[in-house]
């Protein structure tokens, strides 16, 4: 505590003093009485008491600034979200998951206090990650110039994540305004600081980083807290670069009612944590340098005392959430094309290659939307663009702030889509996943925070972002440069899945994803960017909705379903078989598994009796075990056959062509499988 | 030689020990004992010549009862006045902010006025950094109960020599 800063005991006025006690007392209450309703089995089965962080939680929700600001609290920030506006009837319905929460009416686990109407985000339990989210915001901030800043809350544990360092890097070489406040009390739940790292002080960790001002403080402490807060505020908004607060609290409680701290901490420690209460300090700062009576602030008590009886009645007489609205939110509703409403044309232009349909597309959409940005790793060069050159010249027309090279971090690339979409529902984000479909992995975190997100938050955010990546094999490139991942990322609800084998659906599938609000998964077939097989005519505005599969050849006896790089290997095999068996074989092309063309699919069963469900990925766990599972659940008695499958060995791809060639499908493979299904 | 205040916490165990130590290496009539719980400016202020003790609490910080005291530090002149400065601290433990506390309160002390006393060789320590360090010294004495306690004894009654001369 210094004279010359802002606040202090004796010259901070009364009317501020006594709203922060206000809220420190109400705070304190809430956090006080959460356990009693998990224990009359009314909810809140996850709380993790804050109580000896109040001084550094006050002052964050001091210093947001609803107006401007983005906060992104984490699940101890019961008095950061109370000091930031929200009341003790939203804590309380958060707390015992009513319809009536705010952060997402009950969906996320309690203790994840949020108002995303505000720009108080409704955060994962996930710990840490949403440092990328924050930065991800940072950024459209940046390049939105606009007033404001990111502010991220979090343990001191959590900077053990290694995405934690990627935002923290990301903001330090983006030069962003973001407020990291890690809010340090010594432990991970059981895990004391020492064994997360050597230091201390996990902020002094990053003061090699450039761009980057890292700030001490006494979190337990109002008068400290507020003062650095502000100060690192300041130091944002002139110096345009991001700031770590670090501020030393005590864990008074347990980490959360599932934890029992006295098996790991002994009766010293439990004593003296007790001593350094914040709210107890500053009560007695009010006291000793009389600014309040003992009186005055016992009448405040009594006051915020009723205050949560009555929210705790409104909590009580609130509304749970239906069961029937499971289904709801889980993705917003798409761009649905007005002139392609089945996503054919009839169009007679030149054969377009299947890359310069996505280049053309991508183009298109970034004139067609300024609102649009795609970045990621090695897109943006003169010349080159991307590692296919899929962007290539993009840089050059939408220029740096618009189309830029990401750090090789597959989280933070798609962590900070996610951050950005935040900012506001117009912005169209294309991330680049990774090199290749095999890199994509580190993502998976941040991907599978994203499928969360429209769901959570009860439709109050829809993370508008289409993730591409170059997938699949049939060019040597073995181990990470020849796999396919669409049978897992197809697990997750709150993604759509496409994934278009010619140039044209390619070129419609992507307008549509672009000019769609939520999360689009699109997998290029890049054996395919080239492939004059894959070329076709494509006219300049096609679109293919979602959930449209497309019949690239008609046939009676056999239906192939198929996607990607196989629907070529089926049209092969399904000629090879009208010239050689006479058989009639349909080729049907999904483009898009999620949504799925369950009326197509089941359509052409009842047609033909006999299915082959063909893929690139493995047989065994891949897509395909849906497809199958679904036709004979409800096409069973249209069946004449087994429902085959032909895909990948439940091997990686090998590098050695002789390797691949044995684990990948080909036409043979098709050939034989087809072949052994018309006997039937 | 004026009275000399020795003002530290009356709640705390090791802090007074020491306190209590350095009282008897002066002679129990030449100090008087001050609880800096409940000092008051005017009682802080009868004294020409302090000493103020504290430890370094969690990573680097003053105990609640010197930081609730230091808005009023903040406001007195404390010009002509001699402070003599003792901290305690775990430079095996904490060696990263080994005796913060006394540094702390040092600045603060300076900062209104204050002529330190006391200064000691930061000889004979072994820790990574100290918030207590001014040049190759501390600028109190060190104590450190946890790594080097039997050097208690010694430290303080050299100390308080010392102390005898450049209190006068």
């Amino acid at each position: 505590m210094k004279k010359d800063r802002k606040y202090n005991i004796k010259t901070t006025d009364k009317k501020t003093l006594e709203k922060w006690f206000r809220l420190m007392t109400l705070g304190r209450l809430l956090d006080d009485r959460a356990p009693n309703y998990l224990k009359q089995a009314i909810g809140w089965s996850y709380h993790a008491p804050y109580a000896g962080h109040d001084g550094i939680q006050l002052a964050i929700g001091q210093v947001f600034d609803r107006e401007t600001d983005h906060l992104f609290p984490y699940y101890r920030d019961m008095l950061t979200t109370l000091s930031a506006g929200l009341t003790a009837e939203e804590i309380i319905y958060n707390g015992i998951s009513k319809d009536l929460d705010v952060a997402g009416g009950g969906r996320h686990m309690s203790n994840h206090f949020a108002k995303p109407e505000w720009n108080i985000h409704n955060v994962s339990s996930s710990t840490g990650n949403h440092t990328l989210h924050a930065v991800g915001v940072g950024r459209a901030l940046k390049k939105y110039k606009t007033p404001g800043i990111s502010i991220c809350s979090q343990g001191e544990s959590s900077v053990s994540e290694g995405y934690v360092y990627e935002a923290i890097n990301g903001a330090s070489n983006e030069k962003l305004p973001v407020l990291f406040v890690i809010q340090d009390n010594g432990y991970g739940i059981s895990v004391p600081k020492k064994d997360q790292t050597a230091r201390r002080k996990v902020a002094d960790n990053f003061a090699g980083f450039k761009n980057l001002r890292i700030i001490h403080c006494n979190g337990k402490d109002v008068f400290d807290s507020m003062n650095s807060l502000v100060e690192a505020r300041k130091h944002i908004e002139e110096k345009e670069e991001p700031v770590i607060v670090q501020a030393n609290c005590v864990r008074i409680h347990s980490h959360s009612n599932s934890d029992a701290h006295e098996l790991y901490r002994d009766d010293f420690e439990l004593n003296y944590v007790r001593e350094y209460d914040p709210l107890a300090k500053f009560r007695r700062l009010l006291l000793r340098y009389e600014r309040f009576t003992d009186e005055e602030l016992t009448v405040i008590e009594e006051e915020m005392k009723q205050v949560v009886k009555i929210a705790h009645k409104a909590g009580m007489a609130a509304p749970d959430p239906s069961p029937d609205s499971i289904h709801d939110y889980v993705l917003p509703e798409p761009y649905v094309p007005e002139k392609y409403t089945d996503g054919t044309h009839q169009f007679e232009g030149n054969p377009m290659k299947l890359i310069q349909a996505l280049n053309e597309t991508l183009k298109a959409e970034f004139r067609h939307n300024p609102d649009t940005y795609i970045w990621g790793q090695d897109v943006a060069h003169k010349e080159k663009g991307g590692i296919f050159n899929v962007t290539k010249g993009m840089q050059k027309e939408f220029g740096k702030e618009r189309v830029f090279n990401a750090p090789i971090a597959e989280d933070y690339i798609v962590g900070t889509a996610n951050g950005m979409s935040r900012f506001n529902d117009k912005i169209r984000i294309v991330a680049e996943g990774a090199e290749f479909a095999d890199y994509f992995w580190p993502a998976m975190e941040a991907f599978v925070e994203t499928t969360h997100e429209y769901w959570r938050t009860k439709g109050q955010f829809s993370p508008n972002i289409t993730i591409r990546l170059a997938s699949g094999g049939y060019i040597g490139g073995g181990l990470y440069h020849s796999q396919t991942i669409e049978g897992t990322i197809a697990t997750f609800p709150g993604v759509r899945v496409v994934y278009p084998s010619f140039a044209d659906d390619a070129a419609g599938l992507l307008r549509t994803c672009l000019r769609s609000r939520g999360l689009n998964f699109y997998m290029e077939p890049k054996a395919l960017y080239n492939a004059p097989k894959a070329a076709t005519p494509v006219p300049d505005d096609f679109e293919v909705p979602f959930g449209k599969a497309r019949i690239r050849r008609e046939g009676e006896d056999l239906s192939m379903i198929t996607y990607g790089n196989t629907s070529h290997l089926c049209l092969e095999a399904a000629q090879k078989i009208s010239e050689e068996d006479g058989a009639s074989v349909e080729v049907m092309d999904l483009r898009s598994l999620i949504p799925l063309d369950k009326e197509a699919i089941l359509a052409s069963v009842k047609k033909t009796g006999k299915v082959l469900i063909v893929h690139e990925d493995k047989v065994f766990s891949g897509f395909g075990a849906e497809l199958a599972a679904l036709i004979t659940d409800e096409a069973f008695e249209y069946l004449d056959g087994p429902v085959k499958r032909v895909g990948s060995t439940f091997t990686p791809v090998g590098f050695n062509r002789i390797l691949e060639a044995a684990i990948l499908p080909d036409t043979e493979k098709i050939l034989t499988a087809a072949r052994d299904l018309l006997q039937y | 030689m004026q009275k000399i205040a020795i003002v530290y916490s009356f709640n705390t165990m090791k802090t007074s020990k020491i306190a209590k130590r350095i009282s008897d290496a002066f002679g129990k009539n030449a100090v008087e004992m001050v609880n800096v719980e409940d000092v008051t400016p005017k009682q802080f202020l009868k004294f020409d010549n302090l000493i103020c003790g504290t430890a370094t609490w969690f990573d680097g910080e003053l105990p609640n009862h010197w930081d609730e005291f230091v808005p009023e530090l903040e406001d007195m002149d404390l010009s002509g006045k001699k402070v003599a400065l003792f901290g305690l601290g775990d430079q095996k433990g904490y060696p990263e902010n080994f005796l913060d506390g006394m540094g702390i309160l040092g600045d603060i002390l300076e900062a209104q006025g204050a002529t330190m006393v006391g200064f000691t060789s930061t000889e004979g320590y072994t820790f990574e950094s100290s918030g207590a360090e001014r040049g190759d010294q501390f600028i109190g004495l060190g104590i450190d109960f946890e790594t080097q306690g039997s050097k208690n004894k010694e430290r303080v009654n050299g100390w308080v020599e010392k102390l005898k001369l450049e209190f006068q």
